[in-house]
């Protein structure tokens, strides 16, 4: 098969796993939120409910389109495309297995944070096209949120960076294969260096896949539904898919970053191997899980104590730990 | 008086000179757009009538700088009945189901409320039992209207699971209610004269495994949200109103006496079986968001003390007074108020001696609560209002009537 | 409670035309509609500083209108009556009771009374052109007329 035929090929399975990954997430989280609210959730289309979210996205696909007169049609049109191509291109660095990514990158965590950082434009456009002042507060709040988080996120994960020699995904998880004393595995985040790192890389990317309690430009209870107020039927899908999927890619790079990708280190070389994406699925999901748990609990902060918290409090104290952990990893080596 | 007048967010012309200028609702206003020389234009934003946490169908218009709010208009009416005609064309006992709907979250107060005014003018001795039943159905209506406050207090936050958690309280309590009334809402229950009924067989069981999980559940709902730092970091300091603008604006109940002010109708005028009740009321000093939440938090353990002594001291008796089917007091005007869940409900009736009053007045708390919002609405974010809105817990149904 | 009548009229001692009685409403007094604003200056500054209440009545002359006063540091309630005329103006109070604000805008919008140095005059429950719906003479139908239909 050609080249080309491969990459699309390749494409498509991004695609696939995302729209699969949409799919299962919207499932989860009704599951997940239900049960954290005494309720059951979904239980009567297909066996526990498990079909509701395929009548759903039928639905989506069925509704009604509606553009309100006052849009700036084609920026209305092109906003979800905008937000939806950026989530798809960050699956092109994730790291599987050993053998299953579609791309290998030398600079493949900074690939997957400049796609994500694209994202904003998206919402921005969709907050300005709708000519509606709930989405333009929406996509204010989307693009402030997000840019002020983006160096946090990055600055965070640096010194990870600096501790393996590069910022090949891949090899971010290969030196955290085996353990320590044949029990703890040699995951990042056992090493007590990487705790402040987690949780600044924690909170930066819940602001950065919008999740509660930094769910600003959505926030329905105060600006209705942000940027998505005007958007209705596959459109309205399309801005939650890449939702959905960024929240997927943020808890993938924390698995891969932090919890050891694909790798396990009480199973023989060669079923891990084997199980290598599953593992790495199951993974993430755990880490998705956490974050709908955490968005079944908590309030949301206001939009200035988020901006407060990331330019006076994760900026700085990444910075910091930057330049402790540098002269740890140096007089370490 | 000066002819300096500023247009308002409506369409009047606001005077200065005229009265004090420190004096009128700050939200009404206009602040002049533009901050150092910049030319920005300031938005105006209709929040509502159709907005997810206006609780129902208040409508306010916001100037905002950004998302700071510049400028308030509280608008109502969209929830109007004419409650207070249409009460004009009732009998005296079918009146209550009026009130059930002005308040509708706890139409026992009003019900209530408007029954004490009436007996006012009727040559009636309400039985012991009845000022019992009176109270136990007050109490166990404010605490599920308390409970939907706590739930969409959480939810105007961001945070769903309280709503829910509330929920299930609140569905213990109107099993309870339907009970003793025979119906989950729109209960029609206090009659001038009495109550509808007697306490029917069981219910007291129901009070009782109510009661025994109650107070721990509502421990736990009060670590979950007042004990969260987010959620401490949200109400604290905001949406104050002191003392002084508490009076001035006619405010009652929670919001005034988060303020500071020691007043509960059911301590100083006391009405049907609180006069021999222990309770005491819940106080907080600055009146911001954070003490309104902590004194209705309190109130709630308040009512459900109110509740155990109430089912166990329960007089025998008759549940009501002899009335006539149909009722004519005697011609006079009377006031009469009960503290209702958001605030002191009043009764302001007048009767020519006829079957239908001759004039009914209703005054809600939400409405004096709705218009001090724009007092102190100026100076908050965006988020803050919907804060501020759950923390006043107004009611539009009361609000329009 | 009730404050003693004596104390009124000497509060309201400098404005002329003034009655306090007892009645089963509680205290009142009587106030000419166009030394209202100056008797609620007078009482504010003795004390009453919260306006709870304020309502009109079609007594089927004249609109009556209620103003209920409570003072919290004296523990005190005190109503304040006066009359308009159909159509008539009244003085906002709202300088020294901004709780009438939404009261008073009601009152005029559905007594069909107009408001005077009202900061915001405009209506508050109903929308233009309905009529002053709490006249005696403005019909609804009663519940056995919807009854019998």
């Amino acid at each position: 098969m050609s080249a080309v035929g491969i990459s699309a090929l390749k494409v498509l399975a991004a695609l696939g796993l995302m729209l699969g990954n949409g799919v299962v997430m919207i499932y989860m989280l009704r599951k997940v939120l239900g049960h954290l609210h005494i309720r059951l959730g979904p239980i009567h289309v297909g066996w526990k409910g498990t079909l509701q979210t395929v009548m759903d996205v039928l639905k989506l696909l069925t509704k009604e389109d509606v553009t309100p007169r006052a849009v700036d049609r084609w920026l209305f049109r092109l906003a979800p495309a905008v937000v939806f191509v950026p989530s798809l291109m960050a699956y092109a660095a994730l790291p599987f297995s050993d053998t299953w990514r579609i791309t290998n990158l030398d600079s493949g965590l900074l690939y997957t944070f400049t796609a994500l950082s694209l994202i904003p434009i998206g919402l921005l456009m969709a907050g300005w096209a709708s000519a509606n002042k709930w989405s333009l507060l929406g996509g204010m709040r989307a693009a402030a949120q997000q840019i002020a988080y983006e160096v946090p996120l990055l600055l965070s994960v640096l010194p990870i960076v600096m501790l393996v020699g590069s910022a090949n995904l891949g090899t971010i998880v290969e030196a955290q294969q085996g353990t320590f004393l044949a029990v703890l595995p040699r995951w990042f985040i056992v090493n007590p260096l990487f705790w402040p790192t987690f949780l600044i890389f924690v909170v930066a990317s819940l602001v950065e896949s919008n999740q509660t309690p930094f769910d600003m430009s959505e926030a329905e209870s105060e600006i209705v539904a942000g940027f998505a107020t005007e958007y209705s039927a596959m459109k309205f899908g399309l801005l939650f898919l890449s939702e959905f999927s960024n929240q997927f890619i943020v808890s993938a790079l924390g698995v891969t970053l932090f919890f050891g990708g694909w790798t396990l280190p009480w199973l023989p070389a060669s079923v891990v191997s084997a199980l290598g994406p599953l593992i790495f699925l199951i993974k993430t999901y755990l880490g998705i899980f956490v974050m709908m748990w955490i968005r079944g609990t908590f309030p949301r902060v206001r939009i200035d104590q988020v901006m407060q918290l990331g330019w006076q409090r994760l900026i700085p104290i990444s910075l910091v730990w930057i330049v402790f952990s540098g002269i740890v990893i140096k007089v370490w080596s | 008086m000066s002819d300096i007048c500023e247009e308002t967010l409506g369409v009047g012309l606001l005077c200065e000179g005229q009265h004090d200028p420190g004096t009128p609702p700050a939200g009404l206003r206009r602040a002049p757009s533009g901050v150092d020389g910049l030319t920005t234009e300031h938005l105006i934003i209709n929040m509502g009538p159709q907005h997810p946490s206006t609780h129902g169908v208040l409508r306010m218009i916001v100037e905002v700088d950004g998302e700071e709010i510049v400028a308030a208009e509280v608008s109502v009416g969209y929830l109007h009945r004419g409650i207070e005609k249409l009460a004009e064309h009732r009998r005296y006992d079918a009146v209550g189901t009026l009130m059930d709907r002005g308040d509708y979250v706890s139409g026992m107060m009003g019900e209530l409320a408007f029954a004490l005014a009436a007996e006012q003018l009727m040559d009636v001795e309400v039985p012991r039992k009845a000022h019992w039943l009176r109270s136990l159905a007050s109490e166990l209506n404010r605490l599920a209207s308390h409970l939907v406050w706590y739930g969409t207090f959480g939810l105007d936050t961001g945070a769903m699971g309280q709503f829910l958690y509330a929920m299930r309280e609140r569905e213990a309590l109107l099993d309870i209610l339907e009970a003793l009334s025979g119906q989950r809402m729109m209960f029609n229950y206090i009659r001038p004269g009495g109550v509808v009924a007697d306490m029917p067989l069981g219910v007291t069981e129901k009070i009782r495994a109510f009661l025994s999980t109650f107070d721990m559940y509502l421990d736990e709902y009060d670590q979950l949200l007042g004990g969260n730092e987010i959620f401490q970091g949200r109400v604290k300091g905001i949406g104050t109103i002191d003392r002084q603008m508490a009076l001035a604006f006619g405010l009652t109940g929670a919001n005034l006496r988060a303020a500071g002010v020691d007043f509960d109708i059911r301590k100083a005028r006391p009405y049907a079986a609180y006069p021999e009740l222990d309770f005491e009321v819940p106080l907080g000093s600055t009146g911001d968001a954070w003490d309104r939440y902590n004194v209705r938090m309190a109130e709630m353990r308040q009512s459900a003390r109110m509740i155990a002594q109430l089912i166990d001291g329960m007089p025998e008796g008759e549940h009501t007074a002899k009335v006539p089917r149909i009722i004519r007091p005697n011609a006079g005007e009377v006031y009469a108020s009960v503290e209702s869940s958001r605030g002191e409900t009043g009764i302001h009736l007048i009767s020519d001696g006829t079957e239908h009053p001759y004039r009914m007045h209703y005054r809600g708390p939400s409405l004096y609560a709705a218009q001090a919002l724009e007092e102190i609405l100026p100076g908050h974010l965006i988020a803050d209002v919907v804060m501020i809105i759950g923390s006043t817990d107004i009611m539009l149904g009361e609000l329009d009537r | 409670m009730r404050p003693a009548i004596a104390d009124i009229e000497r509060t309201l001692a400098a404005i002329s035309g003034v009655s306090v009685a007892e009645e089963a409403l509680g205290t009142v007094a009587r106030v000419e509609l166009a030394f209202v604003p100056d008797a609620l200056s007078a009482l504010k500054a003795a004390g009453y500083e919260s306006l709870v209440d304020f309502d009109g009545t079609d007594t089927g002359e004249f609109v009556e209108l209620t103003y209920r006063l409570r003072s919290y540091a004296l523990d005190l309630e005190l109503f304040v009556k006066s009359t308009v005329a159909y159509g008539g103006t009244i003085e906002s109070v709202w300088f020294d009771y901004p709780s009438a604000l939404m009261p008073e805008r009601e009152t005029a919008e559905l007594l069909g009374i107009h408001l005077a140095g009202h900061p915001n005059p405009k209506r508050l429950l109903t929308t233009d052109g309905v009529e002053p719906l709490l006249r005696r003479d403005v019909l609804i139908r009663t519940v056995e007329e919807v009854k019998a239909r």
